[in-house]
């Protein structure tokens, strides 16, 4: 596929330090860009993440895992490659992978989101011969707005909720999303609750420098009194039976593909968030033209769109070949 | 404009009907009446017509957005709706300059008619940066037309009847038919004065029948009922008015006299000021003829002699709404039945007039008997219409019944598939379907996207995704492997079909997970079930959302 990156059943294979990027399967060296479950998958021999991916990496697969990490930015050989963890803006931790072999340098993105905010390390462009990119939010319909805008609208909808003394379920994948949705809360005083799976993660944020208004984690079997709070859980609990007592709750979701209505309407929700971990299609178009790569390679997501508009503005583009062509749930 | 959009917002956001229905009486009660009476009018179903074309719309946002328009083409597909896309795609100033929702309209919208493309692209990009984005989407449905915003007529009546202080059905009769935003005002709307109604010959909001879904022996004894035969035509309201002139409205509300003239020229036989419920049928020297007939001359206005002679039609009347000016919808069936047979005695039987005639059985068990006869007599099945109701505005739980034959089914295998719109949008959920024909090769008989669950419908987009194998446009080829039952109306053969066949209503039953597309049924017996009908369609009609075919 290219002289330092090939493309392996496992995922993206580098002969010259023998790893691999985000492997499937089982392998023996798995560079790790971040800890979502589609790029960190138990079960390799040796881990490479970067420093603030570490303790979250281990929440995933077990602190019994062989993990190492680096800070961003630091150079380590790995065989005849050269590789050093660049961050990538999309959650606490996440990293795009800069892999240097006899002066080639191709960049990995794993998932990124130029915008900063406040629970994670702000994106770096870094300049490559080659750039394999996600391209979730691939279309010019997804287009964000400035982060406090939305923080404002989640606000104005709980507040209204609670003068109604109805409680307000936000869902929000449980690492990442979560953790930006409460940071941007303002409580006045109304309780806040987590499901588990999203407090598992907050000590790190915590540690890292991650402000969280005092809140609360929902215990199995005890019957709280949600009235006017929020809580938030992750969307795989949309349908759990704890779900369905909440029976006076508003129900919202916080993504990207809120963007699009109907995407919400099939949820049955009543209020869609827009706020996404990924790149939108300005800052696809505005990352990828920063590396100055003269190759980009797409995955993750249905990039046909974004291929051919990049083949018309004169870049080598294409589909990585076996890219996953995921639907809503990406994380 | 920000007032308008706020309700529109709203109103999408919120899910229970209820809800909706304070909203819009909030909004009655502190919007301009110009306004107000712009959202009647639009929620009564009313569009601007001949504003843009879609694909003009389209290259129009490319050129704003600096986009290529396959690219604005790919937004469109993935959202299912076009002002959705547009309003996606341009971004106007952070503050709304845009004036009133009258204004903006009577400035920004009606003014794109009768322009020519070039001076209504600019008029638009003038638009557009003046709409703020809150703004932009309930523009675009404005502009394109498809504006429902999840409120029905029947709760617009109730909003507008909970301001005004007055009967819904009174609210409905007055934004019945066709008007203007220049011919009423807000306050004779909503105006709780019956002396002020200018236009008495308004279609009544038609009464219409609930399926029968439990054993018919559950609804009483049969002496309780009133039982015709459910004839397949156009249902309309005959007005016969002063002067020798008649007003035919459609079931959609659509003066549809120009049409018929051979309707309208009973008028002289008909007592003056009478309203007739009745189905329009195509109708010759040999009888009832199928509803294919028909449609020869649906949307045709003055048709000419030749047609008039070949595709002849007849009123046959159901029911007798206002008789000498006054309103007799109030009154138990029965009485009003009375009315209408001694009207008919009076009528000459040369004229294409007919009264619908009552079933006698002497119980249920005698009727299910002849309900066998609806296929040869090419009716659908059974009208139950109770002897005491009166004439209700939609549809009101146990005063009328439609005990329907059941539907031809057949067994065929999706093909293609496309993506939906609204709800279903990223979800390939409209199926072409096809059968076997003699050669051993499956060809599309029907399209259908309905009847299926949700939690169906994802799990056949997963098969889809999984199994394309082949792009067409937006839509895709899919290996065959899914089997669904689908029922249908009717079958006529068409010669606009490549199968040869055009199906009636045709709508997914359920999905028949225990067979293999070798199962399927074959051409020949859905030919079987076209078997006499054999007339050509050749008129381009258009399908509403519900599969139904949209007739004017
Ligand atoms: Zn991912
Ligand atoms: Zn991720």
């Amino acid at each position: 596929m290219t002289n330092i990156l090939e493309n392996k059943r496992e995922g993206l294979y580098c002969p010259a330090g023998d790893f691999f990027v985000d492997p499937r399967g089982k392998v023996e060296r798995a560079v790790i860009t971040h800890a979502h479950s589609d790029h960190a998958r138990a079960g390799h021999n040796y881990y490479l993440c970067s420093d603030s991916c570490l303790p979250i990496l281990q929440i995933r697969i077990g602190t019994k895992a062989k993990i190492e990490s680096v800070p961003f930015g630091k150079r380590t050989k790995i065989g005849s490659a050269y590789v050093s963890f660049h961050p990538a803006g999309h959650i606490l931790g996440s990293a795009q992978i800069r892999i240097e072999v006899k002066g080639e340098v191709w960049v990995v993105s794993g998932d990124y989101k130029p915008q900063t905010d406040r629970t994670c390390e702000a994106f770096e462009v870094v300049s490559c011969n080659g750039f394999i990119s996600e391209c979730t939010f691939g279309l010019p319909v997804y287009q964000w707005a400035d982060e406090q805008l939305v923080h404002n609208e989640i606000n104005h909808w709980w507040r209204e909720n609670a003068e109604n003394e109805c409680p307000s379920l936000l869902f929000a994948y449980s690492l990442g999303k979560a953790q930006r949705v409460l940071a941007g809360l303002e409580t006045e005083g109304r309780p806040v609750f987590v499901h588990s799976a999203v407090h598992s993660f907050l000590t790190h944020y915590e540690q890292a420098g991650v402000k969280f208004p005092k809140l609360q984690k929902v215990e199995r079997g005890i019957d709280y009194n949600f009235s006017n709070s929020m809580v938030i859980a992750p969307p795989a609990v949309e349908d759990s039976t704890w779900v369905r007592k909440m029976k006076k709750a508003k129900k919202g979701f916080a993504s990207g593909w809120m963007s699009i209505r109907g995407a919400k309407r099939r949820r049955n929700l009543d209020r869609g968030f827009v706020l996404s971990d990924h790149a939108d299609w300005h800052g696809l178009l505005e990352v990828i033209n920063g590396t100055g790569a003269d190759r980009v390679l797409l995955t993750h997501g249905n990039g046909d769109a974004l291929v051919r508009f990049l083949r018309e503005t004169g870049k080598d583009a294409s589909m990585l070949e076996g890219a996953s062509v995921r639907g809503e749930e990406e994380e | 404009m920000n007032m308008f959009a706020k309700l529109f917002h709203d109103l999408d956001n919120l899910t229970k009907t209820n809800d909706r229905l304070d909203r819009l009486v909030e909004y009655f009660k502190s919007a301009s009446p110009h306004d107000a009476l712009w959202v009647c009018w639009f929620l009564s179903g009313n569009r601007i017509k001949g504003a843009i074309r879609t694909g003009e719309l389209r290259s129009f946002v490319a050129g704003w957005a600096v986009l290529p328009v396959w690219l604005v083409e790919e937004c469109h597909q993935r959202v299912g709706d076009l002002a959705e896309t547009i309003s996606l795609l341009v971004k106007g100033p952070s503050e709304s300059k845009a004036g009133s929702l009258d204004s903006t309209i009577r400035k920004h919208l009606l003014p794109l008619r009768g322009k020519d493309s070039a001076d209504r692209k600019l008029l638009l990009s003038d638009t557009w940066s003046h709409l703020s984005d809150f703004e932009m989407l309930p523009f675009h449905k404005l502009l394109t037309g498809g504006f429902r915003m999840g409120v029905s007529k029947g709760n617009l009546y109730k909003a507008l009847a909970r301001v005004g202080g007055v009967e819904p059905s009174l609210i409905a009769q007055r934004l019945a038919g066709d008007w203007s935003c220049d011919d009423l005002s807000f306050a004779d709307v909503i105006s709780s004065s019956l002396s002020r109604d200018t236009n008495p010959y308004k279609p009544y909001p038609f009464c219409l029948a609930s399926p029968v879904l439990e054993e018919v022996e559950s609804l009483g004894s049969l002496h309780e009922w009133q039982v015709e035969w459910k004839w397949d035509g156009i249902r309309a309201q005959f007005f016969s008015l002063g002067g020798g002139r008649g007003m035919i409205w459609s079931r959609g509300e659509e003066a549809i006299e120009e049409s018929f003239p051979e309707l309208t020229k009973c008028v002289p036989y008909l007592p003056q000021d009478i309203c007739l419920d009745g189905e329009i049928l195509a109708w010759g020297y040999d009888g009832l003829r199928p509803f294919a007939r028909l449609q020869k001359r649906l949307g045709r206005k003055s048709p000419g002699a030749s047609i008039l002679k070949r595709e002849s039609v007849r009123f046959h009347a159901y029911d007798l709404l206002r008789l000498e000016g006054n309103d007799l919808r109030t009154l138990p069936l029965s009485k009003r039945r009375k009315k209408l047979e001694e009207v008919f005695a009076k009528i000459p039987n040369h004229l294409p007039l007919g009264l619908s005639e009552i079933v006698n059985a002497s119980g249920w068990d005698e009727l299910s008997k002849k309900r066998e006869q609806s296929r040869d007599r090419g009716v659908e099945g059974f009208m139950l219409k109770r002897n005491t109701s009166s004439y209700e505005s939609g549809r009101v739980k146990g005063s009328w019944y439609k005990w329907k034959i059941d539907p031809f089914l057949a067994d065929m295998v999706v093909v293609s598939a496309q993506l939906g719109h609204g709800k279903r949008a990223n979800l390939y959920s409209d199926y072409s379907l096809a059968v076997w024909d003699n050669t051993g090769s499956l060809v599309t008989v029907a399209k259908a996207y309905s009847g299926l669950t949700k939690k169906e419908i994802e799990e056949v987009d997963r098969y889809i995704r999984k199994n394309i194998t082949g792009k067409y446009g937006p839509v895709r080829s899919v290996r065959p492997g899914i089997v669904f039952e689908v029922a249908f109306e009717g079958a006529q053969s068409s010669g606009r079909h490549k199968s040869g066949v055009a199906l009636r209503f045709p709508r997914i039953h359920r999905w028949r997970q225990d067979k293999k597309p070798k199962d399927a049924d074959s051409l020949d017996t859905i030919r079987g079930f076209a078997g006499i009908q054999d007339i050509c369609l050749t008129e381009n009609q258009g399908i509403d959302e519900n599969g139904n075919m949209l007739l004017f």
